[in-house]
């Protein structure tokens, strides 16, 4: 295995770093936060950003059976609320973009449980957690050095 | 009426689609913080090779907007048309490209495609032979930004086709 570069600009980590947290405080909803985080970083297959999210989400009091079954969203209905649903699929599809587009349908999906001003910060939530994804995946950050 | 840099045909083309939303009025903190990640990822990189790697990254990720925007950026700065048009399919014209930039196209590739699978061991090689450490991590910042910018662009719809070279912050 190559070693890789641990090298990340300070700015740039304080930049992406306040995407984060203006995104997640415009939307207002920890717990909802840390679901969509963690289903991008299941979908982009981050290790880091999984074991970081994964012990945030607990701490925000998300149950083990909610986080165990959340790469099968779609088939856990009861676990997963229609808010929560739309959140969902607007992740996969804005974290997948290489295999389409947003379609209509997902879309407005979201844009039925929120509103304008909340619907924006959680595409930039969506984002910013691509990022993290990008930028630990292509570094191969080790997982499970993340303390809250 | 027609809003298109290239109007020749304008009676035969569809309508212009809508944009869904304006993210960076009802989220201008989070628009602030995108300008200040481009800033910092572009510090140190040679700007003509990021422009090929924004274009490349739209053009897998299907960003119209972000297209526009680079290729037309692109051109300003002197790239050529045939660099610009091969970018697509560069694995088959290689010798339009520097190795240097083969092994930065490869690697915004595996970055941004990363729901395929992992950044192979050989791409991210191959990009540390030709760019020393921080290089490379701008390099890795600079495609993650752009990845950023495709999926506000994707998402919200933002229109292509108005785009002035230079027009951004």
């Amino acid at each position: 295995m190559t070693a890789r570069t641990q090298l990340l600009d300070r700015e740039v980590g304080k930049a992406l770093s306040a995407l984060s947290a203006a995104a997640k405080k415009g939307l207002g909803d920890p717990v909802l936060a840390e679901l969509v985080m963690i289903r991008a970083s299941q979908l982009n297959h981050c290790a880091f950003c999984l074991d970081m999210h994964l012990t945030l989400a607990r701490g925000n009091g998300v149950d083990e059976e909610r986080l165990g079954l959340l790469a099968a969203w779609e088939e856990a209905e009861d676990l997963y609320d229609g808010r929560e649903r739309a959140a969902l699929a607007l992740t996969e599809a804005m974290t997948v973009l290489t295999d389409g587009f947003v379609s209509d349908e997902v879309y407005e999906g979201a844009a039925k449980h929120f509103a304008d001003g909340e619907l924006a910060h959680l595409i930039g939530l969506i984002t910013a957690i691509n990022g993290w994804n990008r930028l630990m995946v292509s570094r191969r950050v080790a997982p499970g050095g993340y303390t809250p | 009426m027609t809003t298109h840099t290239d109007d020749t045909k304008s009676q035969d083309l569809a309508a212009e689609v809508p944009v869904r939303l304006n993210w960076s009025q009802h989220a201008p903190e989070v628009y602030k913080a995108m300008i200040r990640l481009e800033t910092a990822a572009k510090r140190g990189l040679d700007p003509a090779l990021y422009e090929l790697v924004k274009i490349r990254a739209s053009q897998i990720n299907h960003c119209a907007f972000c297209l526009d925007m680079h290729t037309k950026d692109a051109l300003a700065a002197g790239e050529s048309v045939e660099r610009i048009v091969q970018l697509a399919a560069w694995e088959e014209s290689r010798h339009f490209y520097t190795e240097k930039e083969l092994a930065a196209i490869e690697l915004t590739e595996a970055v941004t495609v990363l729901t395929d699978g992992f950044v192979p061991d050989e791409v991210y090689a191959k990009a540390a032979e030709h760019f020393d450490e921080p290089e490379l991590a701008q390099l890795i910042a600079a495609i993650t930004t752009i990845n950023a910018w495709n999926r506000f662009g994707v998402t919200c719809r933002m229109t292509p086709g108005h785009y002035t070279p230079g027009g951004h912050a």
